[in-house]
């Protein structure tokens, strides 16, 4: 029987010697994660590092080739998330798994209803949530529909699912990845409090300072292997970034004073009309600005207050809008998007799943996405497949796009950081002289963000005009040598980061502060 | 790449399994509920099922029924391609019996309007006029959903169902002694004259010397060369890459520079002209007459079943030559159902089942491949690229796109 009761200190879930293969790729090997109970155990690991898989395992997605858990030195077996439920283990996905036209409520209560004769006992559900969001600072309005409210409000109704669930392992898989950072701060209380009142938490995520900031220890994965587990106070930010890529990285970004040149993008008096008629508010509202040529140029800002909207009007995707666009001179304003993207536009989308990439098609048709028509890729209509598959592979050695196929592999079969890396080698390699980027690093490790950020700097040395849109503000005040701020439309703020700090731009992002009235400082 | 074809056939193989099976069923229930049907009805209902066309035991019927199922399989194998061709650009051609209409009503007119009786080389030539007037008829009748589609964002399949019905009283008209647009001769009321005794038929490349008596003639031919062409313009050129790249993100084929409205509007009229020629090889026989009297009331079912021709073979284009002769070679062996004592209808009904199965050959590739994929789709992700639509930050820019 010894071999059925693993005695050991207080851990709640143990995960021994996992391993899960995949076709070419060994995902989990001999991975061994213990959590405590009541502590917040941090799982870092690169894009592709198999904590994904290692998560799914746990929430019964995945059976392992080999290997056991255990839940309170008792071994369990998993055999899907329904048995992960019953086990106590709730996850909140990525990207959440709401039903979008229903109420708060109801979605908390989906699937696990209370009811008698058929109907659903909303008032006792409704008592339970409320309990809940009290004993743990979690509110929410139960009665607003989904669609209706924020990305951080989303979130929270997931966490209080799990709760009502009376979840005691709470799996979150990169919670931070959608937030701004005002929710990033309320989540980090949120999960503090949740593991006071004694809910063991695994926190999956890539962003060390998060990790640092909430985790009391933390296991670090790196390409399917288990690299150690270690206590949060007896680390560092530099220690994890080293364990987790496997090299020092450079944290900051590197650079010198930059030389801008001539004036490449001129934007003027750009407007975009909401097309909801019932709201007055302009979307954009009579943005000017320009990009010279050797510098880089961020546009900081709280999701939702135009970026996308501007975006979409310089790369030509949304055409409805008043203003003027002058590239190089030449007035770009009604051109077509593939005359934009062939005569100097480069343009790394915000959403890359629904612009960047055609998920069902294969690796080296995405990276030829945006030059397939080119001669040296087809002859009398005919497409040269060989020249675009070794165009391809150049990319892909050069970005590190990480597959099981190298240029076969289908897109939709690679994890988010790769496909990201993708798009960014294929825009980045591409002839062009100004490059637009919605948050080029969204989800990638600081490993890629490291190098794509230095690949970023030396396009600009070279005399790119680069165009960054992000809401990292790291991100921001590291790479940038200008800085515009959106605030409801407007640029309200252009700043020189070197002048700046964190907080005085938090102030122009959050509309207190404004120096930048109709494309001029006052 | 080579294990994804290999997966394919077989689950289009498992489909006709399954819907073997359940005809089987279907054929054993009515064999026990029927009185006056027995088992020997049964078992040799299964013979006339799997031998088709090979059933009889004389050599001149057999070369008979197979030289008729050949000719049968043309219009389909060209309604399959046209479902095919739509499908993979993302659109569903449920308008194809329309086209093939409007396809058989160009040609038509073409070729029984002029009289070639005493002259085959001019023959051939209206022959040639034919097919392209039918050609041209289709491509612009099955452009009118893609406008639609691609202009005012109106569903192509509700647009297509209406087209159907149009194209179906158009044609009644246009062949009805009202419109005067034919020449009918006297006593001929529902029925029209045959291009056989114009001359303006297809041409037979000696394959009715082969198979006598039936009503084949070159336009196998053309169908596998027009596959073949299919085949190599989605595969290869840069406008089929277009049109795939549309059809399977159509956000992202706008980012990239591809102009979208053109590719569905010209993959709708491409798929129409594909299902026209299947209707005018189907009527330029020498042998087939247009009944348009019942066009009015029942829509060729050639347009409907090249669905299942097409997703039976996944959409590939040479794939469609062998789902369309399965399809028919179904099609035929159910009719002699009634030779073991079937009722007719009854006939019909089982190979429908086996024929409408061939249709879920989408889900058994699912099937097949959902556990490998389902590992694919998580292997090295750290973040979940399934739920693609549920990404909030998206919310804005799709507004923005409406």
């Amino acid at each position: 029987m010894a071999c059925d009761t693993y005695m050991s200190d207080n851990y709640i879930i143990e995960m021994l010697n996992i391993t899960k293969e995949f076709p070419g790729i060994k995902a989990n090997d001999d991975i061994t994660l213990q959590l405590k109970k009541g502590e917040i155990l941090a799982l870092l690991g690169e894009n592709g590092a198999g904590k994904s898989t290692l998560m799914s395992v746990l929430f019964g997605l995945y059976k392992p080739d080999f290997g056991s858990i255990y839940k309170n030195g008792i071994e369990v077996t998993i055999n899907d998330p329904n048995d992960a439920t019953a086990l106590g283990i709730g996850m909140v996905h990525q990207h959440f798994k709401l039903v979008e036209c229903f109420t708060v409520l109801d979605n908390i209560i989906l699937g696990d209803e209370d009811t008698k004769l058929g109907f659903i006992l909303k008032k006792d559900a409704r008592k339970k949530v409320q309990d809940l969001m009290d004993r743990y600072g979690l509110h929410v309005d139960l009665d607003a529909k989904v669609e209706d409210i924020t990305v951080g409000m989303q979130q929270r109704t997931e966490i209080l699912k799990m709760l009502y669930r009376d979840n005691e392992i709470l799996i979150f898989d990169e919670p931070t990845a959608v937030l701004t950072p005002q929710e990033i701060d309320e989540l980090m209380k949120v999960m503090r409090n949740l593991s006071n009142e004694g809910k063991s938490i695994l926190f999956i995520s890539h962003k060390l300072n998060e990790i640092m900031a909430i985790a009391d220890r933390v296991t670090v994965l790196r390409k399917g292997k288990l690299v150690g587990t270690v206590e949060k106070n007896k680390t560092t930010v530099e220690e994890l970034s080293t364990l987790m890529v496997g090299r020092p990285v450079q944290l900051e970004v590197k650079k010198d004073e930059a030389k801008p040149g001539k004036t490449v993008l001129e934007v003027k008096n750009i407007t975009v009309k909401n097309k909801d008629k019932k709201s007055a508010k302009d979307l954009v509202k009579d943005v000017s600005f320009y990009v010279r040529e050797g510098e880089i140029v961020c546009i900081a800002g709280i999701d939702g207050n135009g970026q996308t909207e501007l975006v979409q009007a310089l790369t030509g995707l949304n055409p409805h809008f008043s203003g003027e666009i002058i590239f190089k001179g030449e007035n770009y304003t009604n051109k077509t998007i593939r005359y934009r993207n062939s005569h100097g536009f480069s343009h790394i989308p915000e959403d890359r799943h629904k612009d960047g990439l055609i998920l069902d098609f294969r690796l080296d048709y995405n990276e030829v996405l945006q030059n397939y028509f080119e001669d040296r890729f087809v002859k009398n209509g005919f497409m040269k497949f060989k020249e675009i598959k070794e165009y391809s592979d150049k990319l892909i050695e050069k970005y590190d796009v990480r597959s099981g196929q190298g240029s076969d592999t289908i897109v939709r079969s690679m994890s988010g950081g790769n496909q990201q890396k993708a798009i960014v080698g294929r825009e980045m390699e591409r002839e062009h002289s100004l490059l637009i980027a919605v948050q080029p690093t969204r989800g990638l490790d600081v490993g890629a963000i490291e190098f794509i950020h230095s690949e970023m700097v030396k396009k600009r040395d070279e005399g790119d005009a680069i165009l960054i849109v992000s809401l990292e503000l790291d991100e921001v005040m590291n790479l940038s040598d200008r800085i515009y701020v959106m605030y409801e439309g407007e640029i309200v703020g252009e700043v020189n980061p070197k002048e700046v700090t964190i907080q005085e731009l938090g102030l122009y992002m959050a509309g207190a502060k404004r120096n930048y009235y109709g494309g001029e400082v006052l | 790449m080579k294990s994804n074809l290999s997966k394919q056939i077989l689950a289009s193989i498992l489909c006709i399994v399954c819907g073997f099976v359940v005809g089987l069923i279907v054929m054993l229930f009515i064999t026990i509920t029927n009185e006056n049907l027995d088992f020997s009805n049964f078992l040799l209902g299964i013979r006339y099922l799997f031998s088709g066309p090979f059933s009889s035991s004389s050599l001149v019927t057999i070369k008979r029924n197979l030289g008729n199922m050949i000719f049968y399989i043309v219009p389909l194998i060209m309604t399959g391609l046209s479902v095919a061709l739509a499908y993979k650009t993302g659109l569903f051609n449920i308008g194809a019996a329309g086209q093939f209409l409007m396809g058989s009503m160009g040609s038509l007119l073409v070729a029984l309007n002029i009289d070639c009786s005493d002259n085959r080389g001019l023959g051939i030539l209206v022959w040639l006029l034919a097919i392209i007037v039918g050609l041209i008829c289709g491509a612009l009748w099955g452009a009118i959903p893609g406008i639609f589609k691609a202009f005012f964002d109106i569903n192509e399949v509700v647009v297509c169902i209406m087209t159907n019905w149009i194209a179906a009283n158009i044609v009644t008209w246009v062949f009805s002694t009202q419109s005067h647009l034919i020449n009918i001769p006297e006593g001929k009321s529902a029925y029209l004259i045959k291009t056989g005794g114009l001359g303006t038929f297809t041409p037979t490349f000696g394959l009715d010397k082969l198979l006598p008596n039936s009503y084949i003639d070159g336009g196998i031919f053309i169908a596998i060369l027009i596959a073949a062409f299919i085949f190599v313009i989605m595969s290869k050129t840069k406008f089929g890459f277009e049109l795939k790249a549309c059809g399977a993100n159509k956000s992202a084929a706008r980012y990239a520079g591809m102009n979208e409205k053109k590719n569905i509007v010209f993959a709708m009229a491409i798929a129409g002209a594909l299902s026209a020629i299947g209707g005018s090889l189907y009527y330029l026989n020498s042998g087939i007459e247009l009944q348009y009297g019942s066009v009015y009331a029942n829509l060729p079912d050639y347009g409907f079943n090249g669905i299942p021709a097409a997703l039976l073979a996944n959409c590939d284009p040479i794939g469609v030559i062998f789902s369309a002769t399965f399809l028919r070679y179904i099609s035929a062996s159910g009719s002699r159902l009634q030779l073991a004592g079937f009722n007719s209808y009854i006939a019909a009904v089982i190979s429908s089942v086996i024929i409408y199965f061939s249709g879920f050959s989408r889900l058994f590739l699912e099937l097949l491949s959902k556990k490998k994929k389902k590992d694919e789709v998580l292997v090295i992700n750290d973040i979940d690229v399934g739920e693609k639509d549920k990404i909030p930050i998206n919310d804005e820019n799709k507004e923005g796109e409406k």
